[in-house]
């Protein structure tokens, strides 16, 4: 090949393909996506290949999967019609809808005097040198960390939520500002968890790190 | 966007419809478990991995813009990532051991794709690159296949095999946004 023309504008548009075409290997994939969250202009350079290439999903064969959505649900919707909350008032349908369009967004939240300010849970090593408090404003979890350092350079808290038997559920990233999520109170039982994820936060969906802090949720008050 | 279903869908779970997050399993699941299982292989790994395709699925609706893209090629980017990631980091676990997944993925995309009516411009523009190049960036998107197992199969050294895909990525967007 002599073309020495056939060259990409700039190397962004380069790895945004390469990310798409799933060639990279871990460290700058997770890097990649790390960039598509902060960066709308990559994030779009993404889409556009995701679009280009998109034909070529006509050659995956579909593959009949089993029925997973009680398990998926499970998960996703704390507060199954048995479970009585305190926060429920027959209203989770609602407040799933809530938790579907921002649970995962990070925020800050402004001045708020809340009607109920509950202290959920609190996540703490033995000496108490790092601490995080889980506190509940109406739908709101709220997560602060009272006391320690965040993550060390290039790796990243992440805030789990773990119903009995099941998968643990990503809250979120806990970084240097508090940790707003649109969740409801989950029931008594049920585990928050902490571990060490590489920057930007587990690869797979489900923590890779250790665990360093976990508490259960408990009985209502 | 009346004429996709699966966009349609999306946005219903994004406003919190559990009926059409039920309904949007039930129309793709068995694509995506496809994509999966052609990823990783295992199907008791795909099972998992598609739980947590449709919890992301669920969770990220209301990011998903039916202007930039259809739903099933949101879904599917949802779900190849998250395979690959997986891959990635099996294979980093394994200390690359995962040659041995290799073998068994004969790209076939060609015979298929020409019979797909809409896929027809992809197909000619895969046509206008050197074949063994073309079956690289095949066996990457479809394999999920990285730099290292392609410069393995095509036994070529990592940074030729780095310029031959990105020199055919750059034909390819040329000839697909003619």
């Amino acid at each position: 090949m002599t073309g020495t023309d056939l060259h990409f504008d700039d190397d962004e548009d380069a790895l945004a393909a390469e990310y798409v075409l799933g060639v990279l290997d871990l460290p700058d994939r997770l890097a990649v996506e790390a960039r598509i969250k902060a960066d709308p202009d990559f994030a779009q350079c993404v889409t556009d290949w995701e679009n280009r290439l998109a034909d070529l999903n006509d050659d995956f064969a579909e593959s009949p999967a089993p029925n997973l959505l009680p398990r998926i649900e499970a998960r996703l919707f704390p507060g199954s019609p048995a479970r009585k909350v305190k926060e429920g008032r027959g209203r989770w349908s609602w407040l799933a809808g809530a938790v579907a369009a921002s649970v995962l967004i990070l925020a800050v939240v402004a001045t708020l005097t809340p009607p109920r300010v509950g202290l959920v849970a609190t996540l703490a090593t033995a000496d108490a040198r790092l601490s995080y408090e889980v506190r509940s404003f109406g739908s709101t979890l709220q997560v602060t960390r009272v006391a320690g350092l965040p993550a060390v350079q290039g790796q990243v808290h992440e805030l789990w939520l773990i119903a009995p038997d099941a998968a643990p559920v990503s809250l979120g990233l806990l970084q240097d500002q508090v940790l707003s999520v649109s969740y409801p109170v989950p029931p008594a039982g049920w585990t928050f968890a902490v571990s060490i994820e590489p920057e930007g936060g587990s690869p797979t969906g489900q923590p890779t790190g250790p665990v360093i802090l976990t508490a259960v949720v408990a009985g209502e008050a | 966007m009346s004429d996709d279903p699966v966009a349609t869908s999306i946005s219903l779970c994004a406003s919190g419809d559990r009926a059409a997050f039920r309904a949007l399993y039930r129309d793709t699941s068995a694509k995506l478990m496809g994509v999966l299982l052609r990823i990783l292989k295992e199907r008791a790994e795909a099972e998992d991995a598609l739980q947590e395709v449709y919890t992301r699925v669920w969770l990220r609706a209301g990011r998903y813009d039916p202007a930039k893209g259809r739903g099933m090629t949101w879904l599917i980017a949802i779900a190849r990532n998250l395979a690959i990631d997986r891959l990635r980091a099996r294979v980093a676990m394994l200390d690359d051991d995962g040659l041995d997944t290799v073998a068994d993925t004969a790209p076939r995309a060609e015979t298929r794709l020409i019979a797909q009516g809409e896929a027809r411009r992809i197909a000619h523009c895969f046509d206008t690159l050197d074949p063994e190049r073309a079956d690289a960036v095949r066996g990457a998107y479809l394999s999920g296949l990285s730099y290292v197992e392609l410069a393995a199969r095509h036994a070529v050294p990592l940074n030729t095999m780095r310029t031959w895909l990105r020199r055919s990525l750059f034909k390819l967007k040329e000839c697909l946004d003619q």
